[in-house]
Formats: structure tokens, C-alpha cells, sequence
């Protein structure tokens, strides 16, 4: 196989990266993540290896304070956007990876030069 | 495995970002004195593609969902536990300024158990595990394992310390559930090397010893 050119990998690594987040966005899994879970478990709400239930809220254990709303709260435009707004709030979020990291390197391969 | 704001209190998180920043700092010193044209496109792959792995939750019984979460990953193939810390942190932010997944507050500690305990459980074992066995996938793939088992094991101490887990209920949800999650990331470690592998041997830390010199 022969290598890729900086510039291609680049370009190809990109594009798998949105293929997989548009996949998240129709795949992805609603149960809660293993933190989630666990706040479940120690709630009483779940049982170890149990199902967890629908309505129960994660973060209730919580007591601290929490003062930032997202502008994009669960990688959605809201409610009615739906699919179509979790695939632009996804690939919103690479490019903003991307941009972020992209000009932070850059930044620090200019001042090596 | 992001904390919420709202589970560790204030001074508790501001601890934790104090130990981030001193990663973070040594991190960015790393950054500055490996970057070249060869590695910036590795280091953006990396970090794109772990902010849209980290979207897909994929269920693990129990109830439960994972994903990947890359620490191992970026510190194997950029052959430097620092690398995980310089990548995560930024995939961190974009995820909790923009999308709300991972508190502000408690960033701090979100960094040093997916960048800093996550990158550095995963070089140490990898190449502890590289000197026994000799397949790169395969040490990778138990070193990311364990990158996810020791940083969620460490996230139960942070919620115990916090007063919002007990301490041994905690530690053995978050270990029952992340001993399954870990395989997530030993797979997808061990896939995403060898692909890297095939397509730019060239981009792997030759540290690594995935492909012969």
C-alpha cells in the first residue's frame, strides 16, 4: 500500500471522523455511560447488572452548583432539529476540533521555525 | 466517564485543575518541541477522530453504554503520555464549552483521569506489556484496557473524596462497568494502530516498536 501524503492523510482522517459522528448520530446508544450508570447504582434507582430506567436522572446525585449552559447541550440543535441538527452539531464539533488543534500546532510549528 | 459540574465541588475542582494545569503546561513544551509537517496532521486526525468516537456510545449490557476515549491511543502512537494530555485537553474543551458533555469546574479533573491517568496508564503498560508479550496490537490493546479501568477507578476516589459516591459502591460500579467499557477501548486501540500502521508508518513513534525500523 502506498503512503499517503501528509495533506491526504489528513483529508482521509477528517472524512472518517464525520462518516463515524454521522454515524453517532442515527447508532449511538441511549443508555446511560458507565458514570452515569454508576450515579444510578449508588442512588438506588439501578441494580448492578440491571437495566437502568428511563426516567431516572443521573445527576441528581449531584449537590455542587453547575452555572454554564452549552450552546449545544447533548450534541443537538434542540428538540426539533432532530437528526438533521445532531449531525450538524457533530461535525460542527470536529471542525472546531480540528480548527482548535490546527492552530495551536501551527502556532507552535511557526514559533520553532 | 465526563463529570459534571455539579459532582465535585468548587474548591475540590479547583485542585484538580491546578494538577491539570502543571500536566497541561509540560504538555505544551511537548508539543512545542515535537511539532513538525509530519506530526500535525496525526496530532488533528487524532484529535477529530476521538471527539467523534467519544460521540458514539455503544451499549455494553448492564444497562450501560461506552465509548472510546483515546488516551492510550494518542500516547502509543505519538510516543509520549504527554500527547494524550495535549489532545484530550482540547477535545475536552470543545465537548464541554460547546456540546455541555463534561463540566467547567470540574474540567480539571475530567483531564487528569482521560488525559493524564489515561495516557500515562497506557504508555507504562504498553510498553511493560510490549517487553512480555512482543505483539504491539495486542499490548495495546490491554494497555488501553487498563487505561480505561485505572481512570475510572480513579474517578470513583474523586466522587468518594467529593462526598457524591460512597466510597466502595462506587468503586465497584464504576470498575464492574468499565472493566466491560475497557474492551471498547482495547479493540478500538489496537484497530486504529494497525490501520495507522498500513497506511503511515511512518507517523508512529518509532518508540513504540510497531513497525520494524
Amino acid at each position: 500500500m502506498n503512503r499517503l501524503d501528509n495533506r491526504s492523510f489528513l483529508l482521509l482522517g477528517v472524512a472518517v471522523a464525520v462518516v463515524i459522528a454521522i454515524l453517532a448520530v442515527f447508532f449511538a446508544s441511549g443508555e446511560p455511560d458507565g458514570l452515569e450508570s454508576a450515579a444510578l447504582v449508588v442512588q438506588g434507582e439501578k441494580s448492578l447488572t440491571g437495566p437502568s430506567p428511563d426516567d431516572a436522572d443521573p445527576e441528581a446525585v449531584g449537590t455542587g452548583v453547575s452555572v454554564y449552559s452549552s450552546p449545544l447541550p447533548d450534541y443537538s440543535l434542540g428538540e426539533e432539529s432532530g437528526i438533521t441538527g445532531g449531525i450538524i452539531a457533530v461535525i460542527l464539533g470536529i471542525f472546531v476540533t480540528l480548527a482548535l488543534v490546527l492552530g495551536i500546532t501551527r502556532l507552535f510549528a511557526a514559533g520553532k521555525a | 466517564m465526563h463529570i459534571p459540574d455539579a459532582f465535585i465541588p468548587l474548591w475540590q475542582g479547583a485542585a484538580y485543575w491546578i494538577i491539570a494545569l502543571i500536566f497541561i503546561g509540560i504538555s505544551v513544551r511537548w508539543a512545542q518541541r515535537e511539532m513538525n509537517e509530519d506530526k500535525i496532521p496525526v496530532i488533528a486526525v487524532l484529535a477529530a477522530g476521538i471527539f467523534a468516537i467519544q460521540a458514539f456510545n455503544l451499549p455494553v449490557a448492564m444497562g450501560t453504554s461506552g465509548h472510546l476515549v483515546g488516551g492510550a491511543l494518542a500516547a502509543i502512537v505519538l510516543g509520549s503520555p504527554f500527547a494524550a494530555v495535549f489532545i484530550l485537553t482540547l477535545v475536552l474543551i470543545v465537548q464541554a464549552l460547546l456540546f455541555g458533555d463534561g463540566g467547567i469546574t470540574v474540567m480539571g479533573a475530567n483531564i487528569l483521569n482521560m488525559g493524564i491517568i489515561g495516557g500515562f496508564v497506557g504508555y507504562y503498560s504498553y510498553h511493560a506489556v510490549l517487553s512480555l508479550v512482543k505483539n504491539p496490537y495486542l499490548s495495546a490493546g490491554i494497555a488501553a484496557w487498563l487505561a480505561c479501568l485505572i481512570s475510572a477507578l480513579a474517578c470513583a476516589v474523586e466522587m468518594a473524596i467529593a462526598g457524591t459516591f460512597p466510597l466502595v459502591p462506587g468503586i465497584v460500579a464504576m470498575g464492574v462497568y468499565h472493566a466491560v467499557i475497557g474492551l471498547i477501548e482495547g479493540v478500538i486501540t489496537a484497530v486504529i494502530l494497525s490501520l495507522l500502521a498500513t497506511s503511515r508508518p511512518d507517523l508512529i513513534a518509532s518508540s513504540s516498536r510497531v513497525v520494524s525500523p
